[in-house]
């Protein structure tokens, strides 16, 4: 990819991240290093220093919350699952998200002359 | 020989050597500005501690204990700046319209204005407006201790006003140790930044 194309690309991907973040959480209760590990190897590859204000904004909103879990190697850690609303927002999300890939899609091929 | 320091980082206690402690302060400082007006922010920087520590834990060589800059330096790289997502939807507006030490110190920063701890007498300023002029730092102390002398006091208080103003060039792996002074101011003004921040 052109670092141009992913220039453009990049508010995208940042305005994205909140919601890939959601379903993350809504597979099963994760610890940040998961979330991190999940995303390394995509588009969303990001960083603790973006990922823990994010995930204390989401759960001010009242889309997750954690509990703590004692670990083996530390002190205890932070686990995060979704709340009731969290998982109604990643329903509405995922919708959402299929719509704007149809509509997406769709644009090419109609023609303009309605 | 460096002396070490020891921390709480969410509360568990750490040591660190001196240089590294102040680059780990000056992290932190950044940190809680750039947070400053989040609700959460005194639990986010202690999930940013722990994370810190947890990542020079790991990067410690076999029987060390005590961090250095080989091991914070990557480790806060790893962990990146700390972006707030509240403030990026609210600072998309114009009001940028009071600008804190911070937002002054990033302009400095990007006019190439840095202090530089590393060989500094007091603070860094000389050190820093040498390098940015590509003169010798000898000839910059030359030029303020004769305006101390001419201007009798007032270079004081613009010494002090650029001190905290000027933002401080990152320290180096590697790179000499601080001299006290240096690392004493270091320390001071990147805490006074942080209150600040806190306040506004």
């Amino acid at each position: 990819m052109t670092t141009e194309l992913d220039l453009k690309l990049l508010p995208l991907r940042k305005g994205l991240l909140e919601f890939v973040v959601l379903k993350i959480v809504a597979g099963h209760s994760v610890y940040v290093p998961d979330i991190l590990r999940r995303l390394a190897d995509t588009e969303f590859a990001t960083q603790e220093g973006t990922l823990y204000p994010l995930l204390s904004k989401l759960r001010r909103e009242g889309l997750v919350h954690y509990e703590w879990r004692e670990s083996e190697t530390g002190p205890p850690r932070k686990y995060y699952q979704l709340t009731e609303s969290g998982r109604a927002q990643v329903h509405a999300l995922d919708q959402y998200w299929l719509q704007l890939h149809r509509t997406v899609a769709d644009l090419g091929h109609t023609p303009c002359n309605a | 020989m460096q002396r070490v320091i020891t921390v709480s980082l969410n509360q568990n206690p750490y040591s660190l050597e001196e240089d590294a402690h102040a680059g780990l302060e000056q992290y932190l400082a950044e940190s809680a500005a750039t947070l400053a007006s989040n609700p959460d922010r005194a639990e986010i920087l202690a999930d940013l501690e722990q994370a810190i520590a947890d990542q020079c834990t790991r990067r410690l060589q076999p029987g060390r204990s005590v961090i250095t800059l080989t091991e914070l330096q990557p480790a806060l790289a790893e962990i990146g700046r700390v972006s707030d997502p509240a403030a990026q939807t609210a600072t998309s507006g114009d009001n940028a319209s009071s600008a804190t030490p911070n937002q002054s110190a990033e302009v400095l920063r990007g006019a190439g204005l840095e202090q530089i701890s590393e060989g500094a007498w007091i603070s860094g300023v000389c050190n820093g407006l040498a390098r940015s002029a590509g003169i010798d730092v000898t000839l910059t102390r030359v030029i303020a201790i004769l305006l101390l002398f001419v201007t009798g006091g007032t270079m004081i208080v613009l010494y002090l006003v650029l001190m905290l103003l000027m933002p401080y060039a990152p320290l180096q792996i590697d790179g000499p140790a601080l001299r006290k002074l240096p690392a004493k101011c270091r320390e001071l003004v990147t805490s006074l930044r942080a209150k600040i921040a806190a306040l506004g």
